[in-house]
């Protein structure tokens, strides 16, 4: 309890240096963010060159609209939208809106089928189920990656997505049957039984 | 987290996921903080020439319209100025011929305004003395 009441005094403190401008409480942030940034921006399938970029615009209008951020979201929701509305506009600079559409819906060609996780522990089942999910259409990734990675809410996800509750549950639906077939197939039989 | 479907699977699922760490840049942060500080000078820098801009309009338009206002209306702008200047000399001659009245009044008062102007001097010195007193002792 003393803990936690700590954690957030601490984490109050952080956010008011934060909105203050505050360079090393900055830096901080970036620190703690970038791996998310960096995943939104790699999941939504942008080039390497591309990611950078977008990166660097997400933290840039973070920076800026920071003064404004009321606290009304969690501080990782605010900037997983931010990220992901910057990720999508890179996209849509280089791309026509068809090629948009079919990219975010694709299902990344990948035949490559995942090892048998008969043989498969710790780390490499981490590898396989990360690689099935990254064979999924790229917004249902996104809302798996949000959903079970990140532990967002529906409502949240919707938020970051600019998408419906409804059409976030049907991807997560979606997608939860695609990867338990897929790693039915990966776990063979007797790890399946475990975890499927 | 509200998960909304909640079994051995998702409880897998969302373990592997967890463990798993996106590649990002080392230097990303200090590259970014650099563009993030230079952002900030050019924001200044665009605050200072608008500045510098607006000042520059605003002293160009108010030499234009004095130009036009003397070009278009030569009557109105001489009655203006006449009527200011008979002002400034009437203003002038009240003022001076109450100089010698005020003379005569400090004359008849001469211990209360000398102690007047002796506080008015300290209060002068100490207002020096804190704006600019290292310069006054150094000098």
């Amino acid at each position: 309890m003393v803990d936690k009441l700590w954690k957030n005094q601490q984490k109050g403190e952080w956010l008011r240096l934060l909105r203050s401008g505050d360079h090393q409480a900055f830096s901080r942030f970036i620190d703690k963010y970038k791996e998310t940034v960096f995943l939104c921006c790699r999941r939504l399938g942008l080039r390497e060159d591309e990611i950078e970029d977008a990166a660097s615009d997400t933290f840039l209008a973070a920076y800026k609209a920071l003064s404004r951020y009321a606290g009304q979201s969690d501080l990782s929701t605010w900037l997983w939208s931010i990220a992901y509305r910057k990720a999508v506009n890179h996209l849509r600079k280089n791309r026509r809106q068809w090629q948009l559409e079919e990219q975010l819906n694709e299902q990344v060609a990948d035949e490559r089928q995942p090892e048998m996780a008969a043989q498969l522990q710790g780390e490499e089942t981490e590898k396989v189920v990360w690689e099935a999910v990254g064979r999924l259409p790229r917004l249902w990734a996104m809302a798996v990656i949000l959903h079970y990675r990140e532990e967002k809410s529906v409502a949240d996800i919707a938020k970051i997505m600019g998408a419906g509750e409804n059409t976030v549950k049907t991807y997560l639906f979606r997608a939860r049957a695609r990867l338990k077939e897929t790693l039915a197939a990966a776990f063979g039989a007797d790890v399946s039984d475990k975890y499927i | 987290m509200t998960n909304i479907f909640e079994d051995r699977f998702d409880r897998m699922l969302g373990q592997a996921l967890h463990r798993h760490r996106e590649p990002a840049p080392a230097d990303f942060t200090e590259r970014m903080m650099k563009a993030i500080e230079r952002a900030e000078q050019q924001r200044i820098l665009a605050g200072v020439v608008l500045q510098e801009r607006l000042a520059l309009a605003a002293s160009a338009a108010l030499g234009i319209a004095a130009i036009v206002a003397v070009v278009f209306f030569p009557s109105a702008v001489a009655g203006a100025f006449g009527s200011i200047g008979r002002g400034l000399v009437d203003q002038g001659g009240a003022l001076a011929g109450r100089i010698p009245q005020a003379l005569a009044a400090i004359g008849r008062q001469w211990q209360l305004y000398a102690v007047l102007g002796a506080a008015a001097a300290v209060a002068i010195y100490s207002l020096l003395d804190l704006l600019l007193g290292d310069r006054l002792r150094t000098a």
